[in-house]
């Protein structure tokens, strides 16, 4: 359905997007993983056919993003980034105008999705709090029904209860078949709501993953402790995945996949220890290690 | 090709503007018409300087409007998130700047036709002394025509400059320059017209030129001839802004 084939568009000073390529397929939810600045409102707005690709190609339902953009827009919604509403208007005839604009003659949906985010579109949009601006984006983005989704950042200014509401939400979406690709800074939603995740930096794709792995835990870092130097050597001809060891806290850990616990238990249980903790790599760890400079990975370093 | 949902949204947020510039021009109209002390300054103050300068304000703020600060503030996403080509915006909003100049001429010609109807006026009055007869509705109109075609070359040019740049700072930076140069250059060479020597070069270097009022009060035909001119700068300044518009990539 959404189909994004090694876009580049190099903005300079390091900014842009580099030969990013993925695809999300019919009723899947893509989650679009990365830190402020990292691409990913970049890349949706070239799926939107507001900038051109330098290098690439973008396409929706088989269409070009960049010449078709008006024909895919009738079965895209959008929410963007930011909430910048024209000027002058009220909720209420933003709303009106949208649905002018789209064509939309059955006001059912627009009302449940009102009453369904409890927003009141009265009142001047100007006077709005950032949070019923951001209501107003999602009314307006979901009151067509469309099939394909591209929200950017869709929680970012609201309430936790909201992000609760529109994270319900976005789960019926899903269950009704809708394609979905959400960018997001959040790992519990992006964990919430995905099928898999791809995760970007600096403008460039680092790594793809399913969220039942991720939910599963990628990795399982096992820490044990030892009552004296002697098991710790020996410990360490084990032929493990060691990761750090300490000599002076005479600790070990270990990455420890799930195909190797045994391996692990056995190894383990020649040993008196002194201590033992189990940690499961979760979504944000996976995610800090493709960030963070010192490339720390659950506690432990790599160097 | 028009999208009425967007016309009506340019028409809501543009109606102070539009109200504002429309009422204050047509009211000093009326003044400059009706009160004695100042009817001989009718052609040479009111049409002279008001019909360039309060349109010109107008269309600085609205084109800038129209286009550069939606894409500028980002609501523009709005707009083309849904199924409305470029193209469509551009040339709705054209189409709003130009429509909305011609009910603006409209409202003042009609005001100035019942004015003189109420109170007419000899050209002698007017300060052109060689002329016999009064003013005529007939000249009422072809005057309100003259300054409207060069008035929406002035459009056409600042939105060129709303549609080429993304952002507010250079769309309103150079419309602004063109404005006033162009108003300035006017009424510097108005005062070359007067008797001011040299001054009458000025003439050159504004759109302002083809609007010709001398020629219809003296009943030539010389204004219908230059306002060729300004149509085809319009024509001109309207396409490449739709043009650059349509191909950029929009900061959104």
């Amino acid at each position: 359905m959404i189909k994004v084939d090694s876009l580049t568009h190099d903005y300079g000073h390091g900014r842009g997007v580099f030969d990013v390529s993925f695809e999300v397929s019919g009723g899947e939810t893509l989650g679009f993983l990365g830190p402020n600045g990292a691409g990913k409102s970049t890349t949706m707005r070239h799926l939107m056919g507001f900038s051109k690709p330098q290098k690439g190609s973008l396409s929706i339902s088989g269409l070009d993003c960049t010449g078709k953009s008006s024909e895919i827009m009738k079965t895209v919604g959008y929410l963007p980034g930011e909430v910048a509403l024209p000027e002058g208007l009220s909720g209420r005839q933003f709303i009106k105008m949208m649905q002018d604009m789209r064509g939309i003659k059955n006001e059912k949906r627009t009302s449940e999705l009102l009453e369904r985010f409890e927003l009141d579109p009265s009142g001047s949009v100007k006077r709005m709090s950032i949070g019923e601006k951001r209501k107003l984006a999602v009314v307006t983005a979901f009151m067509s029904d469309p099939d394909i989704l591209l929200l950017d950042e869709p929680t970012s200014g609201l309430d936790p209860l909201m992000q609760e509401v529109f994270i319900d939400f976005i789960r019926e979406e899903k269950g009704r078949g809708k394609t979905i690709l959400l960018s997001s800074h959040i790992f519990a939603e992006v964990e919430a709501l995905c099928d898999r995740i791809a995760i970007i930096k600096e403008g460039r794709l680092v790594s793809t993953v399913d969220a039942a792995d991720i939910r599963h835990g990628l990795h399982n870092i096992m820490t044990v402790g030892f009552e004296n130097q002697k098991d710790f050597n020996e410990f360490g001809k084990a032929g493990l995945d060691f990761k750090l060891r300490d000599r002076k806290t005479l600790k070990c850990s270990v990455i420890v996949d799930d195909e190797d616990i045994n391996k692990f238990i056995s190894a383990v249980k020649k040993f008196r220890l002194k201590s033992f903790d189990e940690h499961s790599v979760t979504l944000e760890e996976y995610f800090m290690h493709f960030y963070k400079k010192e490339k720390s990975f659950g506690g432990v370093s790599y160097a | 090709m028009l999208s009425l949902p967007l016309l009506k949204q340019s028409i809501k947020s543009n109606s102070v503007m539009w109200g504002s510039m429309t009422g204050v021009m047509t009211l000093l109209c009326v003044q400059f018409s009706m009160l004695d002390m100042t009817r001989s300054m009718l052609f040479t103050i009111f049409y002279g300087m008001m019909t360039t300068i309060l349109p010109g304000i107008y269309v600085l703020v609205t084109s800038n409007k129209l286009l550069a600060s939606q894409v500028d503030r980002g609501s523009m996403a709005y707009v083309l998130a849904t199924p409305t080509k470029r193209t469509t915006v551009t040339f709705t909003q054209a189409f709003y700047l130009v429509n909305s100049l011609i009910a603006m001429f409209g409202i003042l010609t009609l005001a100035h036709l019942a004015c003189n109807a109420a109170k007419p006026i000899t050209l002698g009055e007017l300060g052109f002394m060689g002329l016999q007869g009064d003013l005529t509705s007939k000249m009422i109109m072809q005057v309100n025509l003259s300054a409207l075609m060069v008035c929406i070359a002035l459009a056409a040019v600042c939105f060129m400059f709303s549609g080429i740049f993304s952002s507010t700072k250079y769309s309103i930076g150079l419309s602004g320059t063109f404005i006033g140069v162009s108003i300035l250059a006017n009424m510097l060479a108005m005062f070359g017209n007067l008797g001011v020597e040299g001054l009458d070069k000025f003439k050159y270097l504004t759109v302002c030129t083809f609007y010709d009022y001398n020629s219809v009060l003296t009943g030539g035909n010389e204004w219908i001839t230059k306002m060729i001119f300004p149509a085809a700068i319009a024509l001109v300044a309207f396409g490449l802004g739709e043009l650059v518009f349509k191909k950029k990539d929009l900061p959104l």
